[in-house]
């Protein structure tokens, strides 16, 4: 692609979108390669304003962190699976945005997929909920008891009663009892 | 010396000063000095400049302090463990630059690097201190605002400290630096009352973040230097960030420390994850766009407004480090800085101190 159509396109869907010029300032800052890859991502999925704004301060974290371009970081595979993917556009971009989350926090989503791994094998009755702290922020566990009725108060109970060597094996976990 | 000035200014009411004196015959001949009417105005930050913050740290600023010299850590709150630190303020800002450094919005509006030249006057403070609670000891630093040593070839103001606390049963004096200036130290005797302490950072660290900083080996070794003269030194790991290789380069690191400075002989070591409010970190970003360590941590926001390493990530890099020391000594006296009593326990297996008690067992080793 041509410098200046990439720009004029770029100037065209900024505007479409309503970028704010900040925005727009560092997208066009950006190499060629990593604002055309930019280019091509934001129109194929048809990321919203806020959505881009995300995924470009993500992929500027990411590109930093790894050394890698963000041109390269939209090359990955499981990038490019879902940029050629069948799905609707914004679903599509909801993914992105999800799987660039993944790429920029990598230890933390292994984590807490470890938690919820851990939380569903305790297999806790309806009206007992467990609760992580947003993005793992704090080590506080909290659970959480819904029930109409004594007697269903106290089945619950009694269920993390039972449960408790498992919350509490959580709750370590929080604290960084596993490797993470 | 050397950081590289533009210029000195000097306040006019500090002008027959002793700080002021020394200053100007110390500093290199092409430093211009200027005296200046209120020396506030010339902290300020320069408009116009590109980086107003960097460009303030080659303008040091001799004037009056207006405000009390001696106040509570800033790092302290009833939210944290904390270790009763007491900061004595004799300048504000530093010369070194490192890319997390949170001064970079703490002085935001007055940068310039200040020097206060009745920092004298902090000595009636520090006497109605120590006789506010007889019996208890009192740990005052002056590197909280300012690096303890970074212009003491030319300030020369850790000779009067040294000095005035060798005489203080009660207060002991921590230096802290991540310079090797020691040499005002080396030739004055702490009577045990002064400790000097070094931030610590794996190489990587220090090539990626701290500017201008002397390197992680030169620090240790001018560690060992004070200590040979007779000071107390302690160490602080702080910020820890957790990078992937975070384990494996602390552990090196303490292995390197521990090989020159015996363990028994270290007075204290620090642990203090890297910590960011939303706003510092979009003003490190902006001033060091190309450091990946000011993202490697995985931060994220956590309640007290301020970003950190997510909590099973840190914890594990504090209990990592507990060990790795306590390998080589297991009597090491060890606390954390800015963490909450529930992360003290997490890390240390029981609740913790006091204030008081934490800051009286640092003081006596």
């Amino acid at each position: 692609m041509n410098v200046g159509t990439v720009e004029s396109r770029i100037r065209a869907w900024a505007e479409k979108r309503r970028l704010p010029e900040a925005h727009l300032v560092r997208w066009l800052a950006l190499a060629q390669e990593d604002r055309a890859a930019l280019l091509e991502t934001a129109e194929r999925l048809r990321l919203r304003t806020g959505q881009f704004v995300t995924a470009l301060e993500l992929l500027e974290e990411i590109a930093l962190r790894d050394g890698e371009s963000i041109a390269g970081v939209l090359a990955r595979s499981e990038i490019r699976r879902i940029l050629e993917g069948t799905g609707s556009a914004p679903g599509r971009a909801h993914s992105l945005v999800e799987q660039l989350r993944v790429a920029r926090f990598p230890r933390l989503k292994r984590t807490i997929e470890r938690l919820r791994t851990e939380i569903v094998g305790l297999a806790l009755p309806p009206g007992i909920r467990v609760v992580l702290p947003v993005d793992l922020g704090s080590d506080e566990l909290r659970i959480e008891i819904r029930a109409n009725g004594g007697a269903e108060l106290e089945r619950l109970i009694c269920a993390i009663d039972r449960h408790a060597a498992g919350l509490r094996r959580i709750a370590e976990m929080l604290g960084g009892a596993d490797e993470v | 010396m050397k950081f590289e000035l533009d210029v000195v200014l000097i306040e006019e009411r500090c002008r027959s000063s002793a700080l002021a004196a020394r200053l100007a015959s110390a500093v290199a001949p092409e430093v211009e000095v200027r005296y200046v009417p209120d020396g506030r105005e010339s902290a300020r930050p320069l408009a116009g400049e590109r980086d107003p913050f960097a460009a303030a740290k080659r303008r040091l600023v001799v004037m009056e302090r207006r405000a009390p010299f001696l106040m509570g850590c800033p790092a302290g709150s009833a939210e944290f463990a904390c270790c009763g630190y007491l900061v004595l303020v004799t300048a504000s800002n530093c010369p070194m630059d490192c890319s997390y450094c949170f001064l970079q919005e703490y002085v935001a509006d007055n940068p310039g690097l200040q020097v206060y030249a009745n920092y004298a006057a902090a000595f009636d403070e520090l006497e109605r201190l120590g006789r506010s609670a007889p019996g208890r000891s009192f740990r005052v630093g002056t590197g909280e605002l300012a690096d303890s040593l970074a212009f003491d070839t030319l300030t020369a103001i850790s000779r009067d400290l040294v000095e005035y606390f060798a005489q203080r049963e009660n207060l002991l004096l921590e230096l802290k630096t991540k310079t090797d200036e020691v040499g005002n130290l080396l030739t004055m005797d702490p009577c045990g009352r002064t400790l000097v302490s070094w931030t610590l950072s794996p190489t990587r660290v220090y090539e990626s973040s701290e500017h201008r900083t002397a390197p992680p080996a030169a620090r240790i070794e001018a560690a060992r230097g004070v200590l040979e003269a007779g000071y107390k030194v302690g160490f602080h790991l702080d910020p820890l960030i957790a990078y992937p290789e975070a384990e494996h380069d602390y552990g090196e690191l303490i292995e390197n420390l521990f090989d020159v400075i015996p363990p028994q002989r270290i007075s204290f070591v620090s642990m203090g994850g890297l910590r960011m409010t939303p706003a510092l970190r979009a003003v490190a970003r902006r001033r060091f766009p190309g450091d990946p360590m000011l993202l490697a941590g995985e931060e994220v926001l956590g309640r007290d407004g301020r970003m950190r390493s997510f909590t099973p990530l840190r914890m594990r890099l504090f209990a990592s480090i507990r060990a790795r020391i306590e390998r080589r000594a297991p009597k090491m006296p060890l606390y954390l800085c800015m963490e909450s009593a529930s992360a003290y326990e997490r890390v240390f297996g029981a609740t913790p101190a006091t204030p008081a008690a934490l800051g009286a067992r640092l003081v006596g080793r």
